[in-house]
């Protein structure tokens, strides 16, 4: 009977799951789909790249969080991930980084706050605590979502992109390696953090630090994480301290926590940037992925 | 027929009699030779009386003639005779025209009754003798009574008896008669007729009644005369039958005779014959030992009269033992000289006859012929000539100093080759070879330059490098003269399937060779040496492992301020305050950097190594062109590429060095062992920390030429390099 019921919910997601695009892409295909999500409690959009080996076998998957102003459209276009992916044979999965059409009031008020913004948090606050809960978003349903419909392995799930390193650090074991673009490394001493934070999480600052890499690396029980970061030079973002990461290499230092931080000389905090160690970031994940 | 009413009496008395009959006459046949013709009729005649007695002969007829049948089969078997079969049928066939006349008696004898009546009488008598005759045999009296009865009897037809028979009774009853009545078939006279019982019988005058009674008589006559015709004619078959029985008899008995004769005479003469042949040998053997014993005999006589010789010698006093000893020495001596002379004079015969031979003609130096202390020199001779021996001689080819004589060395030997020994390795000897024979010697052949094999190389298993495609080996010639080339052989170690396989690389010019091999195997390698004279035996065994790159330092490139251990692997800069004098500038030597590089192997793929560092240190560790700039520092030039690792004030750095420029790369976890991969394929160098797999940099350059391993300590402390090990699968991402 728990066959049954399992087979039920597994068929409600199914059926839930809505085609809107479907491209052919090193010899994979570059899939967008709709559903109605349960924790955002809206429509939402997530891309899905199925690789040449998924025809044949369970893949790994590996999350991309998308960070400010961004739908799943901006990775799936830009960072020209596909023929790493194809050929490491990997699900890219890419959600939107912000619930969508809730008519949340003022969630469209500022580009770093509200819709395109959601931080990868569960919001504790009024009015945003319906809607923006995009950390359980993208650690739970949405893991559950693609593992009831598509070939993937479960046990080889690895992170990348701006909210990874609090999803991989808030979450011991459940990925195999992490890696990041420009993360925001130490919010609570950023101004975007302070008004995300402030907006979702309230004016309590303790509870702040649940989404606090920095922090959160303290905790971190072992050191077998491998963290990748690709940070830009002339990332106007790190030159504004919104991004921080010697808080957290020094962090990362002191637990020895493993991190390679390759401060790229004369990059931005665009997707060129992006697209040029992106291949470096899937082969990352595919050492631990494909090992 | 009547043949079913056939009366057993007849039957039983006439058949065992028969058989008796024959039998006892062919068996007895020597006892009465005379009788048998006699009475042979006789009994025959008898016996067909007896059956004749009977109304229905025809079944003893036919008993008896099936009966007699068998007899003479049986007797046909009995006597093995061939002819017999003839005489058995004839025998036979005699019979049975017999027993058919023998029915024609009781037709006539009906009428005579009498004759019926005695016949009655006599055959009762006989059935009553039968028994008698089971026991008394033919010499009974009243047997012979009988016989002679009967023959009187059947004899008597012929006879006046037989009408005296008759005819008296007649007379004797009535005087006067004158008719015959014939119903009544007795003469009466004429007035009986008118009355008594003839009254109305058929009378007929009496002379007629005579007349049809002798002609009835005389008509019986005539066939008793047939009867007795046919039974004489039967008894002379008979006869002839016992005549030709006795004949055959008498042949088959010669025949028996005259081969037992003939089979008496060959044992005779095989007899003879092996008796003869044995009295040969025997004389032959006699004749031998007696020649042996007779030898024997003056064998002792003359060991007796040499006994006595020596114990008169014995006896005698020593001038006279002298005496006789110059006595017997003289004749061993004279003894001795008639000997000789013979061989001389053999000898004188074939200095007469064979010429000395000519000069033999040496060969060159056949390839692969001499060790390292030998060469097999060969030569040969004109096919004319007779060779007792010859004379080769050789002696070292000095180009040096031609006025030093070498010594000379000369063998005999009897073949046309030769192996010399105890020469010197990878050296030229010159050798010239003479003929003798009792003329004399030839004169010397050519001289021709052999040459010994080479000593075996020595393999430089310190320089030995490796990866997993192929070895660089190198050795020293152990010649002092060159050598034509080098030959590596390598057999694969610790892989049964492949054991006692030997690849070879030959003709290799240098002391140098570099062989593909497959990856993750163990080889063992030697070296031979080869020249014109053969190859030298294999150098001492090297081992090489295709796991991974294996290399040493080059310590050659080697600053003074480091020392570099024994195996070549660990890299030292002491504490100890060296002397601050910079070394002179060099090519080859690090002078400046305080750094060394490391001899890999010159093939482009994959080299991975490992260096173990301690985290204070600083060191740099990468790759460089050979021609690097030995005056600057790794990384400073675009020859090198390099990690730099500086620790200063508790902050470790980490720079990727390369043409004086690096990346801004940060690193949480100072490594402590640092994995390098040289990629050629991919003109790639990246560089791991190996304890956590994790990727720190990768370089992308343009590997125009090879590069090498380099290290430096711009502190003291040392570095230790691991390789000849797998890659992790990790590095294999990059």
């Amino acid at each position: 009977m728990i066959t049954v019921s399992q087979d039920q919910q597994l068929d409600r997601r199914r059926m839930a799951l809505k085609q809107i695009s479907s491209n052919k892409c090193f010899g994979g295909l570059q899939k967008v789909f709709e559903h109605v999500s349960v924790e955002l409690n809206c429509k939402m959009k997530f891309a899905v790249y199925l690789p040449p080996k998924a025809e044949t076998g369970k893949c790994p998957a590996l999350y991309w969080l998308s960070g400010l102003i961004c739908t799943e459209q901006n990775f799936v276009s830009k960072s020209g991930y596909h023929q790493a992916a194809s050929e490491h044979g990997f699900f890219v999965i890419a959600p939107d980084a912000s619930p969508r059409g809730c008519n949340v009031k003022g969630e469209d008020e500022s580009w770093d706050f509200g819709a395109g913004a959601g931080f990868y948090v569960d919001a504790t606050e009024d009015p945003w605590k319906t809607n923006y809960r995009m950390y359980s978003y993208v650690t739970e349903e949405l893991p559950q979502l693609i593992n009831a419909n598509f070939p993937v392995d479960p046990q080889r799930t690895s992170i990348f992109g701006h909210g990874a390193l609090i999803c991989a650090l808030k979450n011991p074991g459940k990925y195999k390696s992490v890696s990041a673009f420009a993360p925001i490394c130490n919010p609570v001493f950023c101004s975007w953090g302070k008004k995300a934070f402030s907006g979702y999480l309230g004016k309590d600052q303790s509870k702040w630090k649940a989404y606090n890499a920095t922090h959160l690396v303290k905790s971190y029980p072992d050191s077998q994480l491998d963290i990748l970061i690709d940070q830009g030079k002339d990332d106007r973002f790190l030159l504004d301290e919104q991004l921080l990461p010697d808080n957290f290499i020094a962090a990362c230092t002191e637990r020895k926590i493993p991190v390679a931080f390759r401060l790229q000389e004369g990059c931005d905090h665009s997707y060129y940037f992006i697209s040029t160690f992106i291949t470096d970031h899937i082969r990352h994940h595919a050492k631990y992925l494909n090992a | 027929m009547e043949e079913e009413s056939g009366e057993e009496l007849g039957l039983d008395r006439s058949t065992p009699k028969d058989f008796h009959f024959y039998h006892m006459d062919l068996y007895d046949s020597e006892d009465r030779p005379q009788l048998f013709p006699e009475e042979n009729p006789r009994m025959r005649k008898e016996v067909v009386q007896a059956e004749t007695a009977n109304e229905s002969t025809g079944a003893g007829d036919g008993k008896a003639q099936s009966d007699l049948r068998e007899e003479v089969e049986e007797l046909v078997h009995l006597y093995g005779l061939e002819d017999d079969h003839e005489l058995g049928d004839e025998f036979v066939d005699e019979n049975m025209p017999k027993m058919g006349v023998s029915e024609y008696p009781p037709y006539g004898m009906k009428r005579r009754d009498p004759a019926r009546e005695q016949r009655d009488w006599r055959l009762s008598g006989e059935a009553a003798e039968a028994e008698d005759l089971g026991f008394g045999g033919w010499g009974s009296a009243g047997q012979c009574q009988d016989l002679r009865e009967v023959y009187r009897y059947t004899h008597g037809r012929a006879s006046e008896e037989y009408e005296c028979y008759v005819i008296p009774e007649e007379e004797d009853e009535e005087e006067a008669a004158d008719v015959f009545c014939v119903t009544c078939k007795t003469p009466i006279r004429a007035f009986q007729k008118v009355f008594d019982e003839h009254k109305e019988h058929e009378v007929i005058p009496l002379s007629e009644a005579l007349e049809s009674a002798k002609d009835e008589i005389h008509k019986n006559m005539y066939k008793l005369e047939k009867q007795i015709i046919d039974m004489e004619n039967f008894a002379n078959h008979l006869e002839e039958v016992f005549i030709t029985v006795e004949e055959n008899f008498g042949k088959q008995e010669q025949n028996f005779e005259s081969h037992y004769n003939e089979i008496l005479e060959t044992l005779a003469q095989k007899y003879e014959e092996k008796i003869q042949a044995l009295g040969e040998k025997k004389k032959e053997r006699l004749e031998a030992l007696y020649g042996q014993l007779v030898s024997c005999g003056e064998n002792l006589d003359t060991c007796k009269e040499l006994m006595e010789t020596i114990e008169e010698m014995c006896h005698e006093e020593k001038v006279d033992f002298i005496k006789v000893s110059v006595f017997y020495t003289n004749r061993l001596g004279k003894f001795l000289k008639t000997k000789t002379d013979v061989e001389i004079s053999q000898l004188m015969d074939s200095i007469n006859t064979i010429p000395a031979p000519s000069a033999p003609v040496i060969n060159p130096q056949a390839p692969n012929s001499a060790t390292g202390s030998s060469v097999r020199v060969c030569w040969s001779l004109y096919s004319d000539d007779t060779v007792e021996s010859y004379q080769l001689s050789y002696r070292p080819v000095q180009d040096s100093s031609p006025g030093k004589d070498q010594a000379e060395f000369t063998v005999t030997i009897k073949e046309t080759y030769c192996s010399v020994t105890d020469l010197v390795p990878n050296t030229q000897y010159e050798f010239w070879v003479t003929a003798h024979n009792r003329a004399g010697p030839s004169p010397s052949s050519e001289r021709a330059v052999y040459v010994t094999a080479p000593s075996p190389p020595i393999i430089k298993t310190k320089e030995i490098r490796s990866c997993e495609e192929a070895v660089l080996i190198c050795w020293e010639s152990g010649n002092l003269n060159p050598v034509d080339s080098y030959t590596v052989e390598l057999t694969q170690a610790e892989s049964p399937e492949a054991s006692g396989v030997t690849e070879s690389v030959v003709g290799i010019p240098t002391c140098e060779s570099l062989v593909q091999l497959q990856p993750g195997q163990s080889y063992i390698i030697y070296v031979r040496a080869l020249n014109m004279g053969g190859p030298s035996v294999r150098s001492e065994p090297a081992t090489v492992h295709t796991i991974g790159s294996y290399f040493r330092l080059n310590k050659d490139t080697c600053h003074p301020w480091l020392a570099i251990s024994q195996d070549g692997l660990t890299i030292i800069r002491s504490e100890r305050s060296t002397p601050r004098r910079e070394p002179p500038p060099s090519d080859t030597r690090f002078t400046r950097c305080v750094a060394v590089m490391g001899n890999l192997i010159p093939v482009r793929g994959h080299h991975y190594w490992e260096v173990e560092v301690n985290e204070h240190l600083d060191y740099t560790v990468g790759v460089a062109f050979e021609d690097v700039p030995k005056q600057e520092d790794l990384g400073a030039n675009c020859l090198s590429w390099c990690m730099r690792h500086t620790f200063a004030s508790s902050r470790h750095k980490y720079e990727f060095l390369h043409n004086r420029t690096t990346p801004d790369i940060r690193i949480t976890v100072p490594p402590k062992k640092i994995g390098i991969l040289l990629d050629y394929e991919n003109s790639k160098l990246s560089f791991f920390n190996v304890d956590l797999s994790q990727h720190l940099y990768t370089f992308s350059c343009q590997l125009h030429k090879f590069v090498h391993p380099c290290f430096s300590l711009e502190k003291p402390g040392c570095l230790k390099i691991h390789n000849g090990i797998s890659m992790p699968k990790h590095v294999t991402f990059y």
